[in-house]
């Protein structure tokens, strides 16, 4: 309960209160006390601090006890979150499992979690890819969804400012879909990459391929140093929490450069039960929070609240903001909160094999992962029978062979030493989906978690515009293999729930007219304005770009405004 | 899992202290902590037999010097299905049944070359008992595995590295003289 104590009030009082230590809630943090305001952080999870919380970081597979296999015993309890990429025996303690945190499925839907200091950005893929006007102007032109409040120059400074911070390598490929940032060296594409990448230009028009771009320090700048960092070791590792802070995540960066300002608060165990809105203000005042190890319901104020809690959670918090003035939740008058649920679909892949440049092979990892086809679909015109489009990724290894038909010496022969196979290369689509209102994510009537908050009810799916992608999306990409004179291709179309490429977005959409969306144009709730969510649940749509970057320009450039806006009293 | 093993040893010295006075021919167990398998020591002694003739000891340690058998062991109790485990124990089971048909002794009777025989046989005739095709791919495949990802391999022969710092998208293959 509230303790009306005045001096528990002022200790519990700062300037503003970031929910989420994850990717743009980190970022929050360091703007905010960077430019010197009181900053509490609210983590739902534990702490684990850069280098000293990574208990697998150093270890060889034979240290592993199971050389990176998960326990079946532990799979079969948590299948969801098994379906993980990353869920490995060196990163499974990053992830949450299923039967921790319960949510109803009213469609399939992966929900894959992180609940600790960092969130996922300790296990994100770190692709970091910019959008362009052919994206934000998208739904506008197409006709789904509302307009973006925003259009690429309103937001390319704050992609230079934080890849500046973060380091972003990447080439300058000159692009218009795929706009260049302030970049360090990218990491080069490898003989068939390249190949593949000179069969595009020359036999398609339109269609390129780039080396991925990626938060990895390839070739460190004096900031970066300063923020503890080295070069990137390639050791490709990620997922397990770097030592050298080789790739960007709150963990490494943004956290404790708030903590060295002596601004930062941060309250792992801490739990957002819901902003507490004060209608006399007519504004919201604070926090209400449940110490998660005490159940103890604690209510911290602020001037201004930044909801970072990873999208659905965002819609969650915002759903459970019940007052007098705002039934339904927080800003939602319109009773579009929680709707316009979108993800990417990752659903296909092809893979393929390649007989020449077998002069060459690769030697050392490549943190970037390979090559990237930005969209090439819909981008110029509507040209399909299906709306916008997919990237891809794109990438080639050497194989090595081992014959283990035999026993004895003649195995232990073949063990140790392989004999090199063809390149082989693979593809996987990331195609926009659209967001629709049957999409959405609301609280569950009856079922709430140990908190006594309602747990999430998900109703989230794929639509007829996804299979027609899809489809088009096996079909070029066979097109190209087949023109490279790749061999063997095998496109694979085994479907996967939404979720799964934790790409989702959207339910607190950002739009012109509070009529048809929740923020505007600053990421501010429309009706409730020192409230902002600058994390994936403000995307009015998806584009094919990996999300992570615009939530980090997004949250930059918000809390700039909105210390702009408290220094001038509106707030 | 933690609790699950602190059970797992109660039962075991709770069951130990009930069998102890009846049971005492009753070989030892097995010299790792198994949680769903049961195998005693005769049954380990069998398969780093097995294990030490896939990957023998030759210039360069074997199956038996790197304890391969234990790791089978190991992932086969942690990783497999059930029905995986019970067929992996049937196949260890009647392994020297089937070399009694094919050599006319038991396996560990067998010489090397016999031994390895065997095992090709094996691994060539679809028509043998699936327990035992069964027991014997889990075997090779998860040896093999303890073989690659070993210290031995791993560290020693330099055959991967942890920190490789850098990356070449185009080396020559002239100038490799392995293939890793």
């Amino acid at each position: 309960m509230p303790n009306l104590n005045t001096d528990s009030v002022k200790e519990r009082t700062f300037d503003a209160i970031v929910i989420g230590s994850g990717i743009s809630g980190g970022w929050a943090a360091k703007e905010f006390t960077e430019k010197g305001l009181k900053t509490l952080v609210l983590e739902r999870g534990r702490d684990v601090k850069h280098v000293v919380d990574y208990p697998t970081t150093n270890l060889y597979p034979y240290e592993l006890e199971h050389r990176g296999e998960v326990p079946l015993a532990i799979r079969e309890a948590a299948p969801i979150v098994n379906r993980c990429y990353a869920f490995r025996e060196d990163a499974m303690h990053f992830f949450v499992k299923d039967k921790e945190h319960p949510y109803i499925q009213d469609k399939p839907f992966d929900w894959i979690r992180g609940y600790q200091v960092g969130g996922k950005s300790l296990l994100w893929a770190r692709q970091t890819q910019r959008w362009s006007d052919f994206d934000f102007e998208g739904p506008a032109r197409d006709g789904f969804a509302v307009d973006w409040p925003i259009r690429y120059k309103d937001i390319a400074p704050w992609y230079s400012y934080v890849e500046q911070f973060a380091g972003i390598s990447g080439n300058r490929d000159g692009l218009g879909e795929l706009p260049d940032g302030d970049f360090l060296p990218a990491y080069p594409l490898n003989a068939v990459e390249d190949y593949f990448k000179g069969v595009l230009s020359e036999k398609f028009t339109g269609r390129h391929v780039i080396s991925a771009r990626c938060a990895h320090l390839s070739k460190p700048n004096a900031i970066h140093i300063k923020q503890g960092r080295v070069q990137c070791q390639n050791r490709i590792l990620c997922q397990r929490g770097c030592p050298f802070g080789g790739y960007f995540s709150s963990n490494a960066t943004t956290i404790p450069w708030a903590m060295k300002t002596g601004n930062l608060t941060l309250r792992p165990f801490s739990v957002a039960h819901s902003i507490l809105y004060d209608e006399q203000k007519g504004k919201a005042i604070g926090v209400k929070v449940i110490d998660t190890n005490t159940k103890e319901e604690i209510d911290y104020f602020a001037k201004v609240i930044f909801v970072n809690a990873a999208a659905l959670n965002t819609n969650l918090i915002l759903l459970n903001s019940k007052s007098n003035r705002f039934p339904n939740g927080l800003g939602n008058d319109n009773g579009l909160l929680g709707k316009y649920v979108a993800f990417h679909n990752y659903s296909a892949r092809i893979s393929a094999e390649y007989d020449g440049l077998k002069e060459f092979k690769t030697d050392g990892r490549n943190p970037a992962g390979g090559g990237y086809i930005p969209r090439f679909r819909n981008v110029f015109k509507q040209e399909t029978n299906f709306l916008r489009g997919y990237a891809a990724g794109f990438s080639a290894y050497r194989s090595t062979e081992r014959d283990t038909a035999q026993v004895g010496d003649a195995l232990k022969n073949q063990l140790l030493n392989p004999t090199l196979g063809p390149w082989r290369v693979g593809s996987h689509m990331m195609g926009e989906t659209i967001p629709k209102a049957e999409s959405y994510v609301a609280l569950a009537a009856d079922k709430k978690d140990d908190w006594g908050i309602p747990q999430l009810k998900i109703a989230i799916d794929y639509d007829d515009n996804d299979a027609k992608m899809k489809a088009d999306y096996i079909e070029q990409l066979t097109e190209m293999f087949t023109e490279a004179g790749f061999t063997n291709i095998k496109p694979n179309t085994a479907s996967q729930a939404p979720g799964l490429d934790i790409h989702e977005m959207g339910g607190v959409r950002m739009g012109n007219d509070p009529k048809t969306s929740l923020l505007n144009k600053w990421n501010q709730l429309h009706l409730c304005p020192n409230v902002f969510v600058t994390d994936g649940a403000c995307m009015t749509s998806t584009s094919t770009q990996n999300p992570s970057l615009t939530y980090m320009a997004f949250t930059a450039r918000s809390v700039d405004y909105a210390i702009s806006e408290l220094n001038k009293q509106n707030l | 899992m933690k609790r699950r093993l602190v059970i797992k040893n109660l039962l075991i010295i709770a069951g130990g202290i009930a069998i102890l006075p009846s049971c005492s021919e009753k070989p030892g167990t097995a010299s790792i902590q198994l949680v769903n398998l049961d195998v005693n020591a005769d049954q380990e002694n069998l398969l780093a037999e097995i294990a030490e003739t896939i990957i023998p000891h030759t210039n360069g340690p074997g199956a038996k010097d790197l304890k391969l058998h234990l790791f089978v062991l190991k992932m086969v109790d942690d990783c497999h299905s059930a029905e995986d485990q019970e067929r992996f124990i049937h196949g260890l089971n009647n392994i020297n049944k089937f070399a009694q048909t094919k050599l006319n002794r038991s396996f560990q009777d067998a010489s090397v070359a016999q031994r390895a025989q065997l095992l090709q046989t094996i691994e060539n005739a679809k028509d043998t008992d699936q327990n035992i095709r069964s027991f014997y791919s889990i075997t090779k495949n998860r040896t093999i595995q303890g073989f690659l990802n070993s210290k031995y391999v791993m560290t020693d022969l330099k055959q991967y590295e942890l920190v490789p710092g850098r990356y070449n998208g185009y080396f020559h293959v002239k100038q490799a003289t392995k293939a890793s």
